[in-house]
């Protein structure tokens, strides 16, 4: 049973990560029309950012996250203004390709940069932690306070103020959105403020979760990141919530031995990629989606 | 009947958009559907031509049961459609545009090219001729070798007509076949629509909204507002009809309208 | 090496010969149907496993071998197509991406079956290596004793691969040719304009999706046979993710829609790729090999974003007909 809710909490940390770039990429899809294939290197720049401030720089690691979330938000908003808002209208692919080409160039700006080697922020990951009858290691005991807070928040920022509630709409149809007066062209930017941010946050917890890291830190859980957009719905940014915590704790659990005598950890990703295709087939508008017109 | 539907009911979220619709279309005939914007009539048109699945109901054509058969199978069985704003495929010539809707092509069959080329070339002669005597019929034969994407909205309009001739329809739903065109042009349609009845035994189901149109050249008009099917009969006695006046104009205007009939009237 | 060795040059043909067949499967599902596959290189890898393994554990002969790897990478294409060809492009774009990332991952972690990590080397086990690749040496060998009648001493195995990597290129660029053509490719380009419209004509969008998904994926697979080939050991780090996007950069050299800029787009590719990967004169010889492979890779997505922005059309293409109004 130990083992149950320790999993259950390993798979509701990687599930808070993948909740928050889910929500983002899903936003970002929605609103822009752009599968932003470059999501997984937004959580790579932040979670370098962040080690930057904390290594070299010696920063507390909550100065650092704060440095990489508004560092994060603003690469975004940059490439956004840059890149992507001259090419808008060009359709689904080009921006496919663009932002492949974007995720390219930045996962080897930190290769370049940062060099291969491996990478771990300035935190005792020996230690761990005794919570109840649960032992959790440092990154978990960090990563769940944290995502406690800001999923929530998200949850509210989206439900209440008046630029989440845009947010929804566009998202949710674009040219009604406009024509009741939204102003779609700020909400846009907001979006990838938001996105940023977010990404910013997950990209830290990620590497604080997976101890040590690498350049291709984000480009791993990218194809994590899409399955938990489609599976929220895209576009559906609390289907992204709830899908992100949703497969992070079912990919830990499979490898519960409860679960027929626990599958390999290893296939935690095949495991991901079954769902992704199952839902495909059976339900492509995402687990809370509508099926949509024509 | 050539089209008859039954109990026909498609809701979006709350609201229908055809609600308990039942109808038919005589063979031979040019049936009118018309109704304030809103009414429901191009979801009509999506749910016969294959491009919704309906909720409710049944849509015979020829007999046959269509309703929830895809868009391709309902085409060839001999129903095809046109589109309120014209789907031409705008980096194809206009001559592609035609003879991509022959039907009948063996070499639309991957392969089939090289087992049977003869048979290939002998087709494609013949849909060649077809698509230029459809593209003499709409006038646009000077246009054959240009982008279609090159042509206005118009002529983009005779264009998707003509394609949608080249399928060799029984029947043709034409949605709003006479927006956007020139006016000049629209009594050169007018005879089309007309040729295609007396000549070439087409039945003709068409979205209309001007009103002239409607009245002069349908046998039969069939009157929706908001999802539901309101009036159904001759044109004269659609004109007098008090459910239809009101539909468009509102209760307050029924009086004055009377002598001369609906007319379009922007709402919502 | 230097550019002015021979087998520079013969190294940088045969492999652009490879991406012209790899860029040629894209090409057909993406240029021709407006399928964006973006794990194209799932395709590679599974035809160039199953080969590799059926060769080595099963000791089968190698043509039989090939057409099991073919098969594979087909099989796979319907796994993905299935599901995906009936909605909208986005999804197969996301399923692509993940297939392509599962197809690495499974190659990495199944050891027992693919040899791990350390990929073909490693298919009997640690120091039992035996190479998939005798076969088609053996293939070449005699290919170019048979040139050696009209070449004389030029005639190498290197330079039997050359002939038989074109030809088969050159073949396959004359029969797409042709189908782009045919009545058939009408129907995808039709597709790719507007899948509503063919739909209203009676086309069964669906179907002629998968076709063209599938064909695809037979390239894919032939591309991976003849690099598995080619470099004679494999490893999962050789079917990179980014291999699919040096196919896009070949296609976006010729606008995305010409099938005979292809052979020139990859040739272009190659030569560049290539180039920066063996030669050291300067200003090459200012970074180090480790270094140089990122700044390839970042080259390329800098010229994937430069090309999407500036020159959408390719280098040789007309910016007219791709902004045409819709």
């Amino acid at each position: 049973m130990t083992q149950f809710a320790e999993l259950v909490v390993t798979g509701l940390v990687t599930g808070a990560v993948l909740a928050l770039a889910g929500v983002g990429a899903s936003l970002v899809f929605g609103i822009q029309r752009i599968p932003n294939f470059a999501h997984g290197e937004y959580l790579t720049f932040a979670a370098y950012l962040a080690f930057l401030l904390n290594v070299p720089f010696g920063q507390n690691l909550v100065a650092a996250t704060a440095g990489a979330i508004a560092g994060t938000a603003l690469l975004a908003i940059g490439i956004h203004f840059v890149v992507l808002r001259p090419l808008r209208g060009r359709g689904l692919v080009a921006m496919s390709l663009v932002t492949a080409g974007l995720a390219l160039m930045l996962r080897d700006v930190v290769f370049l940069v940062a060099g291969t080697q491996v990478r771990q922020y300035a935190i005792d990951q020996t230690k761990v932690f005794a919570l109840g009858f649960l032992r959790i290691s440092p990154g978990e005991a960090v990563a769940i306070p944290i995502a406690t807070v800001v999923l929530p928040a998200v949850a509210l920022l989206l439900a209440r103020t008046p630029m989440g509630k845009s947010m929804r709409a566009v998202a949710d149809n674009r040219d009604l959105a406009a024509i009741s007066g939204i102003d779609v062209e700020r909400v846009g930017v907001h979006v990838w403020l938001l996105a940023g941010a977010l990404a910013g946050l997950g990209g830290v917890m990620l590497a604080v979760v997976e101890g040590t890291f690498d350049p291709n830190l984000g480009f791993q859980v990218l194809f994590l990141i899409f399955t938990t957009v489609v599976l929220g719905g895209i576009g559906n940014a609390y289907g992204a919530l709830v899908a992100g915590l949703v497969l992070g704790v079912a990919m830990d659990l499979a490898t519960w031995n409860g679960f027929f005598g626990g599958l390999d950890a290893q296939y935690k990703p095949v495991l991901a990629f079954c769902v992704l295709i199952v839902l495909l087939l059976v339900r492509p508008q995402g687990l809370f989606g509508r099926a949509t017109v024509l | 009947m050539l089209l008859e539907v039954r109990r026909l009911t498609k809701r979006f979220g709350g609201v229908a958009a055809a609600d308990d619709l039942s109808f038919d279309v005589e063979e031979g005939s040019i049936t009118a559907l018309i109704g304030p914007n809103g009414a429901g009539k191009t979801t009509v048109f999506n749910l016969i031509s294959g491009f919704l699945r309906p909720d409710h109901g049944e849509i015979r054509f020829a007999k046959r049961r269509l309703e929830g058969r895809r868009g391709d199978i309902v085409a060839r069985s001999g129903l095809v459609r046109t589109f309120q704003t014209p789907r031409v495929l705008t980096r194809m010539s206009v001559l592609d545009n035609l003879l991509l809707a022959a039907q009948d092509q063996p070499g639309e069959r991957l392969g089939l090219g090289w087992i049977m080329p003869r048979r290939v070339a002998r087709r494609e002669r013949e849909i060649h001729a077809r698509a230029l005597e459809m593209l003499d019929l709409v006038r646009l034969r000077h246009v054959s070798d240009q982008y279609a994407g090159a042509l206005s909205g118009g002529q983009r309009k005779l264009v998707e007509f003509a394609r949608a001739l080249m399928v060799m329809p029984r029947m043709i739903l034409l949605d709003e076949p006479m927006a956007g065109v020139l006016p000049a042009l629209v009594l050169q349609l007018l005879d089309h629509v007309q040729d295609l009845r007396d000549h070439r035994g087409v039945t003709v189901f068409l979205i209309e909204h001007d009103m002239d149109v409607v009245m002069s050249v349908s046998d039969r008009v069939i009157v929706m507002d908001e999802g539901r099917l309101i009036a159904d009969g001759p044109p004269q006695a659609i004109q007098n009809d008090d459910r239809v006046i009101e539909a468009y104009l509102g209760p307050a205007a029924q009086s004055e309208s009377s002598g001369k009939g609906p007319r379009e009237t922007p709402r919502g | 090496m230097d550019v002015f060795n021979p087998a520079f040059w013969t190294f940088v043909a045969i492999m652009a010969g490879i991406y012209v067949v790899l860029a040629l499967g894209l090409y057909v599902q993406f240029s021709l149907a407006g399928l964006p596959n973006f794990g194209h290189v799932a395709f590679m890898a599974v035809a160039a496993y199953t080969m590799a393994i059926l060769v080595v554990r099963a000791a089968m002969p190698l043509p039989v071998a090939a057409i099991f790897g073919l098969v594979a990478a087909v099989a796979l294409g319907c796994l993905l197509g299935i599901p995906s060809v009936r909605l909208r492009a986005d999804y197969l774009a996301i399923a692509s991406v993940a297939a392509g990332e599962m197809v690495r991952y499974l190659a990495t972690n199944l050891s027992w079956l693919t040899g791990g990590p350390l990929g073909s080397v490693g298919l009997l086990g640690p120091a039992r290596f035996v190479s998939y690749n005798a076969g088609w040496q053996d293939l070449l060998d005699r290919l170019s004793r048979a040139l050696s009648s009209v070449l004389g001493s030029a005639a190498t195995p290197d330079r039997a691969m050359l002939l038989v990597v074109w030809s088969l290129a050159g073949a396959l660029l004359w029969v797409f040719r042709r189908l782009e053509r045919s009545p058939w490719g009408r129907v995808l380009r039709a597709i790719r304009e507007d899948e509503t419209a063919a739909t209203a004509v009676g086309k069964h969008v669906a179907a002629f999706k998968l076709q063209a998904l599938l064909l695809g994926a037979a390239l894919g697979g032939l591309a991976g046979l003849l690099l598995a080939w080619q470099i004679g050991v494999f490893s999962p780090n050789d079917f990179e993710p980014t291999l699919t996007f040096y196919a896009y950069l070949i296609l976006i050299f010729g606008g995305m829609n010409r099938l005979w800029a292809i052979p020139v787009g990859a040739a272009v590719f190659s030569l560049l790729y290539t180039g920066t990967q063996f030669l050291t004169f300067f200003p090459l010889s200012l970074v180090d090999s480790g270094s140089r492979a990122f700044l390839r890779l970042f080259s390329v997505g800098f010229l994937l974003v430069l090309f999407m922005m500036i020159r959408p059309q390719g280098l040789l293409g007309n910016r007219r007909e791709l902004l045409l109004e819709k």
